[in-house]
């Protein structure tokens, strides 16, 4: 047990911070929301120099090969910051997927070139009738088919609040190969160049980020047989592996951006003045302020166990534990906050809360919400071992012929004697 | 950053996990306490005690010198998690953690040598005596005096609330010694016999049945030799005694509930499946076990920082203390709308559901408050580990006077 960084990771974390604190302050976080690609060229090849696209990859490939503490160290800073990029579709949700499953020259082609930063990838998954059905994460949402022709797959369908699409040199995008057997089993990844006739992208208008994700309409794509990444049909064990990794950053983000907020609300109470008094001293408002911290000592506590645990085996439970925890509890704290700013923090151009709090709608939903985590949480507990039983002498607690403690003849007793 | 156990962490939780499993009765249901204090009962833990003592558990955290294994925080954790697992508890429970770490830290040679042998053994049984009618949240208005009389002090005044059955060897009782502003400033600690002469009990049964005491001293005497510490450096000491309660490891215990509540949800039929497939089950379900691992990661933070305390310095608020208090009521009221009409069964009925737990998460209401309620902690979080302000203390009774002239 030990809920302590390493050396390294701490240093990480202090260089994280410095330089997000530097070249991504809150005017250029607002700036790159009102830029139509949703980030930006330089800070991404700035963070490709600083070996951030490379911390998960392993080192045949030019990364580092660090774990998920270490990303969850730089997602925290990343929350903390609300850093816009693509580093999540491109690094966890792609990179790691073709790491997983993918062949060595598909490894050797693509994987320098996502460290190095030149290219951006997207993972196209959800779809419009999954996600309003409750299905987005899981196998049966998928519906889109790729169906072969000759050394081509056809790809048509629509894929929904696809992240990063727009920018993207690539799609990996999950496709239903098969019918029949169980869904999970007829699931097919395909590395689909983003610049394919017959693709199309519709920015969506979200309460965050409006310009970042993305309706992607495939009209007969063709993608040739040899960008199949993984085994034909076994393509969504892979990919929910990265989306849980994913999951867990986005905890990690809402951590970091938790953080943040926590330390300018309790400021915020110590020094705003109103009847004479700082608005702290109120025990309403130090109710708010002790929610809020209160949570998020468990999102923090809950994502470093999670990060630990991606490369632990059989702790699938904790893992989905962190963001069905995160994804419900970021919003509280963001609600707590605002109680406490009343009417500055709803002011959108004069602070920061607006920003916040749109970005938490986002990673609350994106990669599973807390419906969603909570029924992988209760199909895990199915599987919990019933408890071990005690072998000792009985004492005969529960034979009905003892006496018991009698509550009401103390009661009685009692009434008696005063 | 690491969340498995050491080699030797887990060999200690093994030992400890083998001698529950033999020990405790095949009877016993750890989710239904209430029972455990019933003087049979208290015999029971008593033997258990002296069985651990055997292996040097009881004491592990103790210095060596008097007995102890000098075991660290970590360490220690990992027993008392084993025993939260197992709802288990060494006898003389309160001695232990009340009155062994007093004399440890403060108390004279004689008092250590007096006090600390027994105690080791499970043999004293002693309550907390701090709660009056008018010291509750705000304990330095202890009101019982004990004045200084030739060689003896003579205690007069009245207890309340106070937990642990019935006959207590000893009252660790927090007495008025001096009228001084601050109030916290002219307390002291004193050990009384439980049968000392003047000293009467009136029991208070609490709506989930377990047992508190009214306890009243008429002008008991005690010989100075028992108090503990410093004369008016009471209130101090039992703050550190607060300090060593803290230990975690409530944790596992948390992890016994879900197993155990899950092998009911298998077992127990609705609408002719599994109860666990039950949509509002499966939902409290997940939501209670979500809050039973953090707090299990509380418990181990508090653990975690005490080992590191050289390295962090002093941990300023404890969120962890408020977070099953939190929680105890959400997650009764989620069962509330499983069991529905059943919640209001008690065990005895013979239609009972889950052993009459529903209701009883209701009843216990009592334990949120035992120890301090939420409420102070979380002035003491706003305070303390916040820095928020608040009114200066000299000025309560100000403003009290100012509140009647309004
Ligand atoms: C959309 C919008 C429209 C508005 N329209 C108007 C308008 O048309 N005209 C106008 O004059 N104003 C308007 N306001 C201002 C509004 O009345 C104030 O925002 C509101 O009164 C709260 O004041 P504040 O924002 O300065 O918060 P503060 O007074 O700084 O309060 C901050 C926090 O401290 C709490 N607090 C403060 N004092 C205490 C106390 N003694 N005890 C417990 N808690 C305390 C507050 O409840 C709040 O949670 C508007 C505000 C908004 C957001
Ligand atoms: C089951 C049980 C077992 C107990 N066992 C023991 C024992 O063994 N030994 C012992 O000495 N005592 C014991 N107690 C007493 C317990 O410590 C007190 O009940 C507790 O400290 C609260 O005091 P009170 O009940 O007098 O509430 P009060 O102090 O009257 O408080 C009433 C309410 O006001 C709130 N409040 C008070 N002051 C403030 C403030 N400044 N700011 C905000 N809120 C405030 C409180 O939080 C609470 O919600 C036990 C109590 C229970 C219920």
């Amino acid at each position: 047990m030990d809920f302590a960084l390493s050396e390294d990771q701490e240093m990480l974390k202090t260089m994280a911070r410095d330089f997000l604190e530097k070249e991504c302050p809150e005017a250029v976080v607002r700036q790159i929301e009102t830029d139509e690609r949703g980030y930006s060229p330089e800070l991404w090849r700035q963070i490709a120099e600083l070996g951030w696209l490379g911390i998960s990859i392993p080192e045949e490939y030019g990364g580092t090969g660090g774990d998920a503490v270490d990303l969850m160290v730089i997602h925290e800073e990343m929350g903390r910051a609300l850093f816009p990029s693509p580093h999540l579709s491109t690094v966890v949700l792609c990179g790691h997927t073709i790491l997983e499953a993918g062949s060595d020259e598909q490894k050797k082609e693509l994987l320098p070139k996502i460290v190095n930063g030149e290219l951006i990838l997207a993972m196209a998954l959800t779809e419009p009738e999954s996600s309003w059905d409750g299905k987005a994460w899981d196998p049966e949402g998928v519906t889109v088919r790729a169906v072969p022709d000759g050394d081509d797959y056809i790809i048509d369908g629509i894929k929904l609040f696809v992240h990063d699409a727009h920018i993207a040199d690539y799609l990996l995008c999950a496709a239903r190969t098969r019918d029949d057997g169980p869904s999970e089993e007829g699931i097919t990844l395909f590395l689909v160049d983003a610049k394919s006739p017959g693709i199309s992208y519709e920015l969506l208008d979200t309460l965050a980020n409006r310009n970042k994700q993305c309706e992607v309409v495939f009209d007969k794509v063709k993608v040739p047989k040899q960008n199949i990444v993984g085994e034909l049909n076994d393509g969504w064990a892979p990919l929910f592996k990265s989306v849980k990794t994913g999951a867990v950053l986005l905890c990690a983000q809402m951590v970091g951006a938790g953080q943040r907020i926590e330390e300018l609300t309790v400021d915020y109470a110590k020094t705003r003045i109103q009847f004479d008094m700082p608005i702290g001293i109120n025990q309403h408002v130090q109710e708010h302020c002790v929610q809020l911290v209160i949570r998020q000592d468990a999102c923090r506590y809950a994502t470093q166990y999670a990060a630990w645990a991606l490369g632990q085996p059989g702790q699938d439970m904790e893992v989905a534990m962190a963001k069905a925890w995160c994804s419900e509890a970021f919003e509280h704290i963001c609600w707590r906050a605002h109680q406490v700013f009343a009417g500055v923090g709803t002011m959108a151009v004069l602070h920061i809360m607006p920003l916040y709090t749109r970005r938490g709608i986002v990673m609350e939903n994106y990669l599973g919400d807390t419906p969603f985590w909570l029924e992988k949480v209760a199909l895990e507990l199915e599987k919990l071992p019933p408890h071990m039983k005690t072998k000792g002498k009985p004492l005969g607690l529960w034979d009905p012929q003892r006496k018991q403690v009698p509550v009401w003849e103390i009661w009685r007793e009692y009434a008696e004697s005063l | 950053m690491e969340f498995g156990f050491s080699e030797e962490q887990q060999k200690l939780m093994a030992e400890m996990r083998d001698f529950c499993i033999n020990e405790l009765p095949e009877d016993y249901d750890p989710e239904y306490t209430g029972r455990f204090q019933e003087a049979e009962t208290q015999e029971f833990w008593k033997q258990f005690h002296q069985k651990g003592v055997q292996k040097g558990w009881p004491t592990a955290g103790w210095p060596k010198k008097y007995g102890g294994m000098g075991f660290s925080a970590m360490e220690q954790a990992a027993i008392s998690s084993e025993m939260s697992y197992w709802g288990a508890r060494w006898g003389g429970i309160m001695a232990m953690t009340l009155v062994a770490p007093t004399v440890l830290t403060s108390g004279t040679e004689e008092q250590r040598e007096k006090w600390i042998p027994p105690i080791a053994r499970g043999e004293i049984t002693a309550f907390e005596c701090f709660t009056e009618p008018d010291a509750g949240s705000d304990e330095a208005n202890v009101q019982l005096r004990a004045v200084p009389d030739g060689d003896e002090y003579v205690l007069n005044g009245q207890k309340t609330f106070i937990s642990g059955g019935t006959k207590p060897d000893w009252l660790y009782t927090l007495c008025k010694t001096a009228d001084v502003t601050p109030k916290h400033r002219g307390l002291s600690i004193f050990m009384v016999p439980g049968d000392a002469p003047g000293v009467s009990y009136r029991p208070l049964p609490t709506m989930g049945g377990s047992q508190q005491n009214e306890i009243f001293y008429d002008n008991v005497r005690v010989p100075k030799e028992n108090l503990l510490g410093e004369l008016n450096r009471g209130f101090y000491l039992a703050m550190t005694t607060f300090e060593f309660e803290r230990a975690a490891g409530g944790g596992l215990g948390a992890r016994r509930s879900m197993e155990k509540i899950m092998e009911y949800a298998r077992q127990e039929k609705r609408n002719g499946k599994p109860l666990y497939q039950d949509s509002k089950a499966r939902d409290m379900l997940a939501r209670m076990a979500i809050h039973k691992h953090l707090e299990f990661l509380f418990g181990w933070y508090t653990a975690w920082h005490r080992s590191q305390r050289e390295r962090l310095g002093p941990q300023h608020y404890n969120s962890g203390t408020l977070w099953h208090r939190l929680w105890q009521t959400f997650d009764g009221e989620k069962m509330g709308q499983v069991f529905g009409m059943y919640t209001q069964l008690r065990q005895k009925s013979k239609y009972a559901r889950y052993n009459g737990r529903p209701g009883r998460t209701w009843e216990y209401m009592h334990a949120i408050h035992a120890a301090g309620s939420p409420e102070i902690r979380r002035v003491v979080i706003a305070d303390r580990g916040l820095g928020l302000p608040r009114i200066p203390r000299q000025f309560n009774v100000q403003i009290n006077e100012a509140l009647k002239q309004v």
